[in-house]
């Protein structure tokens, strides 16, 4: 076992000691894993401030860092790199009143900023025997992990019975019937998403496990479904680009320019509230991972498009060449294969659209059928809703890689961009 | 399916001791983890803040009637709280609370002698202020900011003591644990009826009339479980299961003490619904049965509470709810959980009820709400009932299980977060 990598002559990266000894102690192989990975990379720069990527290539665990809640911009973990774990979890409303929402979103703003910065919502152990505890408790002692917390309106907040039907975003509604479409009730829809992403589970579990008690104590909201992820499935600026469950890097080609992001991402028109908002899109899907585990690898790499172990497209020999779509082998045949799921989801191919996916693998062990139940929490930021839903139909009638997932669960919202100070989330929606 | 009741006993000045302690331990812990670099701005406008919780020396302003005090949470120090009067004539005083961007701070109380007098809660920045009003003699008051680095401000009133409260809310709630001993009385008195009706049916072998009179017999306990604590018979250790009457009465296959044995009503229920007869050893059961009832009519008589007992009981009574009803476990073989769960939920909202004239004048906000959920939760069940059932409701069978439980769950837990603010309350009340 190789020990945590610090601050040494040959320059690598410069984190706190404390911090990797107790992500050490905290996480376990996690934090072994993440200084292997460092091991292989090449590139060597200290990290950065809060929030900020870590140096090209690397991917280090420093659990003393912490990211901000309240801006002037979008909310946090959106374009945050990704951290390691995530707990998402939707709401459904109980109440109608707008007030009461109000008192909801305030109260979980609140949370959200003590909460971001390792600090407790209230008291753990109260003075009083006979008061119940604010803070469960299971996050006393550990560290802010990169917490951040992001919280989405869903459609139905905007309803009539509840005055703030003329607030809904132009753009926001339910997802259209997508073709291939597998979805269950019980894992579909919810009027507020919770994402809650952290380096190290227990941290982000604690934020989510909190904001529900926080949702049933104000009687406004109720749980409704929620999946728990490891192992982004996505790379932020910085990152090395992870691995899904299919064993293939995801995440290659998502977007990190800043004009990409304005482009593609943040709402920038409508009330002034909404602006730096962006709609996030939920998919759980299945992975049916006996089958795909007993393909041959050139079969896996042609649904892909990509070389299994390298990441590059099949046209191609390094991670990042750009595709060449129109590359053809001896037969004239296209060298990656035009149902390939990196020629579906191209923007080359989709009239130059993008948009910005923050998933993570999952699991939930064993399926009632004896299979592997486990698969990708699909999450995407995009400025309309119709980004995703048109790259989606197009994949679930043509996309190769449709024979080998199910999207079993669904959901759309409006993240609105984050809160001043003394501010809360959506306040301008109540004006 | 013993409940263990906190003691409620008040910790009181170490108590709030050991919480300062804990506050210094905390901000001694954010202060290493360094690399962060998002608190720059609290700190950069604390100077006037000075301790974190501070009130200025001038006497409160009186308009309206009342001595108006302002009550500012700020996030300087980690959470401040800070009064503009330090002081106010006796009479009404109306305190406005404004969160402006304490995020550890969600609720504010007045204490006299770790008394509460008046209070408001989920506050958060950037909500409206919020006011409440209480009539103080002269003495001294303490502001309570729960989170603030400083979580105690002291707060003086000038004049007149206030007279020694005879009708005040603690009056109140004593009469209405008085008021809920006098129900459990009445409710065991009703079981003792019951379970001899049962005996009958059972004594003349009569599988079909006692499966109905046992259906009947059950929400009468299921209404006041949460009492088990004071359910001992005479002479014996309360943790002796051979004295404990909730053992004898109500104990489930899954939970058995070897050496005494099973006994009371789910043994009856195994014997008719499971195995579908009567024998020698049911009618035994059933006899045993209409003793310990009787026994325990005694013992409740016996029996008084305090207000926080009240409180914690009904959390208590939905924790069954919870654990043994929602998951089916209660009437493994009858399938009259629902049943069983409505004596939870009635028990539960009787115990509420009696404190509930007292809760309104310390929480009114909290009283509306829990007797809202209350409702949700009893409307809920209702569209379960069967009247051709005896119990009344559905059987709650796997396939109603399926369907019925996440719903069922979920309007008991939006009753369970508010429910257990109460036994703090009433425990502290003046």
């Amino acid at each position: 076992m190789k020990k945590p990598a610090r601050a040494s002559a040959t320059g690598g990266p410069v984190v706190s000691r404390r911090g990797l000894l107790f992500g050490a102690a905290a996480a376990g192989g996690l934090a072994v894993g993440s200084v292997a990975l460092a091991g292989c990379s090449s590139a060597a720069d200290a990290t950065g401030g809060t929030g900020s990527a870590p140096a090209a290539g690397r991917d280090i665990v420093d659990l003393s860092k912490s990211v901000a809640f309240y801006g002037d911009g979008p909310q946090a973990g959106i374009v945050t790199p990704p951290q390691r774990h995530t707990v998402f979890m939707t709401f459904d409303l109980t109440s109608s009143s707008a007030t009461e929402l109000q008192v909801l979103l305030a109260r979980w703003s609140s949370a959200i900023a003590q909460l971001t910065q390792g600090k407790t919502i209230g008291q753990v152990e109260p003075s009083r025997d006979s008061a119940v505890p604010d803070d469960t408790g299971e996050a006393f002692g550990l560290e802010p992990a990169s917490l951040t917390v992001t919280v989405g309106l869903g459609p139905n907040v905007f309803s009539e019975e509840r005055g703030l039907a003329a607030r809904r975003p132009a753009l926001l509604r339910d997802l259209r019937a997508l073709t291939a479409d597998n979805l269950d009730p019980a894992l579909t829809g919810g009027d507020l998403s919770v994402q809650a992403c952290a380096d190290d589970p227990q941290v982000a579990y604690h934020a989510v496990h909190d904001l529900a008690r926080i949702a049933k104590e104000t009687g406004v909201a109720s749980t409704k479904w929620a999946v728990l992820g490891f192992g982004r499935a996505s790379a932020g600026v910085g990152q090395e680009t992870p691995r899904n469950l299919q064993g293939f890097k995801d995440g290659t080609r998502n977007i990190t320019e800043p004009a990409d992001l304005d482009a593609f991402v943040w709402v920038t028109d409508g009330p002034a509230w909404q602006h730096g908002g962006s709609f996030q899109v939920v998919r759980k899907i299945q992975m049916h991972m006996e089958n795909w585990d007993t393909n041959p690898v050139g079969v896996q790499n042609a649904v892909i498009g990509r070389h299994k172990q390298s990441g590059a497209p099949l046209s191609g020999t390094d991670e990042f060449d750009t595709p060449d779509f129109t590359k053809t082998d001896d037969e004239g045949t296209p060298v990656i294969p035009p149902t390939s799921h990196l020629a579906m989801a191209a923007f080359e191919n989709n009239g130059g659209r993008k948009i910005l996916r923050r998933g993570y693998n999952y699991t939930d062990g064993i399926n009632q059928y004896g299979f592997l139940d486990a698969g990708l929490l699909f999450v995407s930021y995009q400025n309309d809703p119709a980004a995703f839903e048109d790259l989606q139909a197009k994949m679930g009638a043509s996309d190769a890689l449709t024979e080998y997932i199910s999207h079993i669960g669904s959901a759309v919202f409006f993240v609105p961009p984050a809160p001043a100070e003394g501010s809360y989330l959506a306040e301008g929606m109540f004006a | 399916m013993h409940l263990v009741r906190p003691r409620s006993t008040l910790a009181r000045t170490s108590g709030l001791a050991a919480t300062a302690a804990l506050t210094v331990a905390l901000a001694a812990c954010s202060s290493t983890s360094s690399t962060s670099s998002t608190e720059s701005t609290s700190a950069s406008t604390s100077a006037s803040a000075g301790t974190g919780a501070a009130a200025s020396a001038g006497a409160a302003p009186v308009s309206n009637g009342a001595a108006q005090v302002a009550i500012t949470l700020t996030g300087d120090d980690s959470g401040s709280c800070v009064l503009d009067s330090s002081t106010a004539p006796a009479g009404p005083v109306t305190f406005t609370v404004t969160n402006e961007s304490a995020t550890s701070i969600t609720e504010v109380e007045l204490l006299s002698d770790n008394r509460i007098l008046g209070e408001k809660e989920n506050l958060a920045p950037g909500l409206p202020p919020v006011t409440f009003t209480v009539t103080l003699g002269g003495g001294d008051y303490q502001v309570y900011c729960p989170g603030a680095g400083t979580e105690q401000v002291p707060f003086t009133v000038t004049g007149d003591s206030a007279p020694q409260a005879s009708g005040g809310v603690s009056a109140v709630l004593a009469e209405g644990t008085t008021g809920y001993a006098a129900y459990v009385v009445g409710v065991v008195d009703g079981m003792v009826q019951a379970v001899s009706t049962l005996k009958e049916a059972i004594d003349a072998g009569d599988l079909d009339k006692a499966k109905a009179d046992y259906a009947l017999a059950r929400p009468y306990y299921e209404r006041i479980e949460s009492d088990i604590e004071g359910f001992v018979m005479p002479g014996f250790e309360p943790t002796d299961p051979a004295g404990s009457l909730d053992y004898l009465i109500d104990m489930r296959a899954s939970n058995l003490d070897e050496k005494v044995g099973w006994h009371g009503l789910h043994a009856i229920e195994r014997d008719l619904f499971q195995r579908g007869s009567i024998t020698d050893e049911t009618k035994a059961l059933a006899a045993e049965l209409v003793t310990n009832v009787m026994t325990l009519d005694e013992v409740a008589k016996t029996l008084t509470y305090k207000p926080e007992d009240l409180a914690n009981g009904a959390a208590g009574l939905l924790e069954e709810v919870q654990s043994g009803k929602i998951t089916g476990e209660e009437e493994k073989y009858s399938h009259l959980d629902l049943v069983d769960f409505f004596g939870n939920v009635e028990g539960a909202e009787q115990a509420f009820a009696f404190l509930a004239p007292g809760l309104k004048q310390i929480d009114p906000e909290l009283t509306e709400q829990v007797t809202n959920q209350f409702a949700t939760v009893k409307a809920l069940l209702d569209t379960y009932r069967d009247p051709s059932q005896a119990g009344g409701f559905q059987l709650y069978t796997d396939e109603l299980k399926a369907t019925a439980a996440p719903q069922l769950s979920k309007a008991v837990q939006a009753l369970q977060e508010p429910l257990s603010k109460i036994a703090e309350k009433v425990a502290t009340a003046n």
